[in-house]
């Protein structure tokens, strides 16, 4: 039995348009946001779930966290349709919308806290058990008795997963909680979201942009396109299938590169190149000999592509 | 001049745009006529005035059919104000005064004349002890009809003053909203002013406050005889040289203020 | 009960954050009671050129304005989530944030917001009752003071219900509230006077689709020892729950409302 199940699962919005010229009634055009889509997440796991803007990803979370009510379809969670049974689903989860504050503006984000643990009926000494660890984890102590609006990006953050924690939630819907985090946040909330995951063994399902965090975080993936699900299984899975283009990277003492032939795509930045291409069609060994024969190479460097090419490769191929 | 004109037309365009919020805007204001003469008549059935009662139902209804003109409205102003973007106007080599004189103008004006229209249409066709009376004569009409457009002069420019006043404090607010009350009490928008004692309406008529609608509803009425028109006409016109005056001023001091300290 | 301790909670908080700027609350105080002494300044100068009104006179109308105007603006200060954030609340997307909670959503929208700046106007409001009070020798008795406030309790019911209509129309995204406004802000003006006044479509309007004239002026004709609408004295006791009725109704409509809630996407 799994934790959330889904079953064919829709939903759809009528978009009011703007009233024409000469027309008494406005044309209203319905979207379907989400086309029967089924999966289902086992107690522990931590799932990616990508696809590009207007795929329908917010639309799924809003349903499993409740606030939305699905055209059609089922969706359990832990046993419960969360659209029917909200208050005792919600005390049951962590949600956190990363462009999206649950915490209070102009209070100390201690007393946020405190009145989350009313919210949530938290018991006293289970909170202040929760609290402690959080802190710590979070690295919150030094912040406590700021208000939220003082606070830095990657501090805001922290500060709202604690929130979303402090009710001891099984499950936990992140919305891009990286989005606009420096490099050192970045990281730190990924060690905690991962301990998160496999010290507690709480189930997490990740929507995000950044595919560093989903590489670093999730061995599975779900990609969603146009309200319908294209892929669910092991990142690797997925790319291997559009990990077809390699980078080399190249600096010359002297020489200058000669033109390459039309399958490679070479940047020059001075004396440093950059060569992508596909070793299916240029075989390496033919490359790495044209580039030899081009001067004096001071260093050289090949690497996979980036994710985020390789992404954008499956959009495109996938016409989303 | 062909950028003034370009102003009132945008205003206009504007303004027909949100049809909803006119049609709602005159109902609001309907309904909320209707209620303010169902408490004249009575109030009248207990103890008649002087002045009859078929004017203060007139003068309600002008006052609502031209609320928009009360009103300042300028919010994307007040925000410009708030923010402090409005130093970047200010440092334009644009006549600012005479703009946002014209914005003011445009707004009250355009933003009225589409409420006004329906709403004394609607006041007409009301039965009997209800609904607007006729003007006292045609020169009546058309000696208030003169004082509404000098008495709009009047409100802009006392308009801008506040907003260059608001300019130099920090939260305009509290300010703006205590300077719009002011004039929805003196302009006769709560209480009409001919119902105030009348030992405090020799004062309160005289007040650029009253010069916008208060004085060309008593010519319409003709509660104020076209004998009278010259002295309103006196009055408004010794305001709107005073009050244009004195904007100018603030606002060339504001000018020169920002231009100092650098933008 | 836990409910209530959670507002209470709530507002201590949100008091404590509105205090951090006190200069704007001062200010923003100050202009509230100017504009709620013109509204009595307007009621204070027709008694002075009318007298009376009907069977009331002018001590009886500031005790009506006075009944008005605390019921009111209390109901603005306490229920500010409900009749001025609301609109906000649902275009920034944070009644999602309430739907995550396990509470209800009313009790949160309540809980989010509070106008402390009021407390001008219902100062007014208190000062016109006395001043009412006074001028029409009411004799207090412990039942007349129990009405008067049962009569303020269920008149906020009937206020926060009325915004409770505007509500719902902007979770169906619709724009132009003007109309529920008009029965509002409408309902406030007209009903600054005692209903009897009125001709009859305004009566029926005010007594039987938006009871102010139950909730508020047949307790305060009773307290002032001169019914209307000929009831019983035990009537003035029961009619003050119209408000609650009213209010139900429309939390009924509210969390109807709220199923077809469709947050805004990101």
């Amino acid at each position: 039995m799994s934790y959330i199940d889904v079953q064919n699962l829709s939903k759809s919005f009528t978009l009011r348009k703007k009233r024409e010229k000469g027309k008494l009634l406005r044309e209203k055009t319905e979207i379907q946001a989400l086309k029967e889509i089924s999966f289902s997440i086992g107690e522990g796991e931590l799932v990616g779930y990508i696809g590009p803007n207007g795929a329908g990803k917010s639309t799924t979370v809003k349903i499993l966290s409740g606030i939305l009510t699905p055209d059609g379809g089922s969706a359990r969670v832990g046993g419960l349709i969360p659209w029917k049974e909200r208050k005792r689903h919600v005390q049951r989860i962590g949600v956190v919308f990363g462009q999206r504050s649950q915490l209070w503006w102009d209070v100390p984000i201690m007393d946020s806290f405190q009145l989350l643990r009313d919210i949530y009926r938290v018991p006293e000494d289970q909170y202040k058990k929760r609290l402690s660890n959080l802190t710590d984890a979070l690295d919150l102590g030094a912040i406590m008795k700021t208000p939220l609006r003082q606070l830095s990006l990657g501090q805001k953050m922290r500060a709202e997963l604690c929130g979303s924690l402090l009710h001891g939630p099984g499950l936990l819907f992140l919305d891009e909680p990286t989005i606009g985090l420096d490099a050192v946040s970045k990281l730190a909330l990924r060690d905690f979201l991962k301990e998160e995951n496999e010290k507690k063994g709480t189930t997490i399902l990740l929507t995000t942009h950044d595919m560093e965090d989903i590489a670093a975080l999730c061995s599975r993936v779900m990609v969603l396109g146009h309200g319908k699900k294209l892929f669910d299984g092991q990142l690797s899975h997925l790319l291997s299938r559009y990990d077809t283009v390699r980078v080399i990277e190249v600096r010359y003492g002297s020489g200058i590169l000669p033109p390459l032939p039309d399958c490679c795509r070479m940047e020059r930045n001075g004396e440093n190149y950059r060569i992508t291409y596909e070793p299916e069609k240029m075989p390496t060994a033919q490359l790495l000999s044209l580039l030899q024969g081009a001067g004096e190479i001071r260093e050289l460097t090949a690497q996979p592509q980036n994710i985020d090419h390789m992404i954008a490769a499956m959009y495109k191929e996938m016409d989303l | 001049m062909k950028a003034y004109l370009a102003i009132f037309r945008m205003r206009l365009k504007m303004e027909t745009q949100y049809r909803g919020a006119v049609i709602g805007g005159v109902f609001c204001q309907m309904f909320f006529g209707l209620i303010l003469v169902a408490l004249y008549r009575a109030l009248y059935a207990g103890r008649p005035q002087a002045l009859p009662l078929s004017s203060v139902i007139t003068y309600v209804w002008l006052q609502q059919a031209f609320f928009r003109m009360v009103l300042s409205s300028d919010g994307d102003l007040a925000d410009k104000i708030r923010t402090g973007a409005i130093a970047y106007d200010l440092c334009r080599p644009l006549n600012l005064y005479g703009y946002y004189y014209l914005r003011a103008m445009a707004m009250k004006l355009m933003g009225s004349l589409l409420r006004a229209i329906p709403m004394l249409v609607l006041a007409i066709l009301l039965p009997d002890g209800w609904g607007i009376a006729a003007p006292q004569s045609l020169p009546h009409l058309l000696a208030g009809l003169f004082g509404l457009l000098l008495g709009l002069l009047c409100v802009c420019a006392l308009e801008n003053i506040t907003m260059a006043i608001t300019m130099r404090t920090l939260d305009s607010r509290g300010m703006q909203a205590m300077l719009n009350l002011l004039m929805m009490i003196l302009s006769g928008n709560i209480l009409p002013l001919t119902l105030f004692p009348d030992s405090w309406q020799k004062v309160i008529t005289l007040l650029p406050y009253a010069q916008l609608l208060d004085a060309p509803i008593r010519l319409y009425t003709g509660e104020w005889a076209l004998s009278q028109f010259p002295r309103v006409l006196c009055i408004q016109g010794a305001w709107i040289v005073f009050l244009v005056a004195l904007g100018l001023y603030f606002w060339r001091q504001n000018q020169k203020r920002i231009v100092l300290q650098g933008g | 009960m836990d409910t209530v301790k959670l507002y209470l909670k709530s507002m201590k908080m949100l008091l404590r954050s509105q205090m951090q700027y006190p200069a704007s609350f001062i200010m923003q105080t100050i202009a509230q009671i100017v504009m709620e002494g013109g509204e009595m300044m307007a009621v204070l100068l027709i008694i002075d050129r009318f007298d009376t009104l009907h069977q009331w006179t002018g001590g009886n109308l500031l005790f009506f304005f006075g009944m008005m105007s605390v019921t009111f603006y209390l109901t603005e200060c306490f229920g500010r989530g409900v009749t001025g954030a609301f609109p906000s609340l649902v275009r920034s997307g944070h009644l999602d944030t309430f739907l995550l909670r396990p509470r209800g959503v009313l009790t949160q929208v309540l809980c989010h917001a509070i106008d402390p700046r009021r407390i001008g106007c219902i100062g007014v409001g208190v000062i016109s009752l006395i001043l009412g009070s006074r001028q029409s020798a009411v004799i207090w008795t412990a039942g007349k003071a129990l009405l008067f406030l049962e009569s303020i309790l269920f008149g906020s019911m009937l206020i926060l219900g009325l915004f409770l209509i505007e509500a719902i129309f902007c979770i169906h995204s619709v724009k132009s509230i003007e109309v529920v406004n008009a029965l509002t802000y409408g309902g406030r003006s007209a009903c600054q006077y005692p209903i009897d006044i009125y001709p009859r479509p305004l009566r029926i309007l005010f007594t039987a689709v938006a009871p102010f004239a139950l909730v508020l002026h047949v307790p305060s004709a009773f307290i002032l020892d001169k019914p209307i609408y000929s009831l019983p004295g035990f009537a003035a006791f029961l009619c003050p729950a119209a408000g609650a009725a009213f209010f139900l109704l429309m939390y009924g409509l509210f969390r109807k409302a709220m199923t077809y809630y469709r947050s805004t996407g990101s």
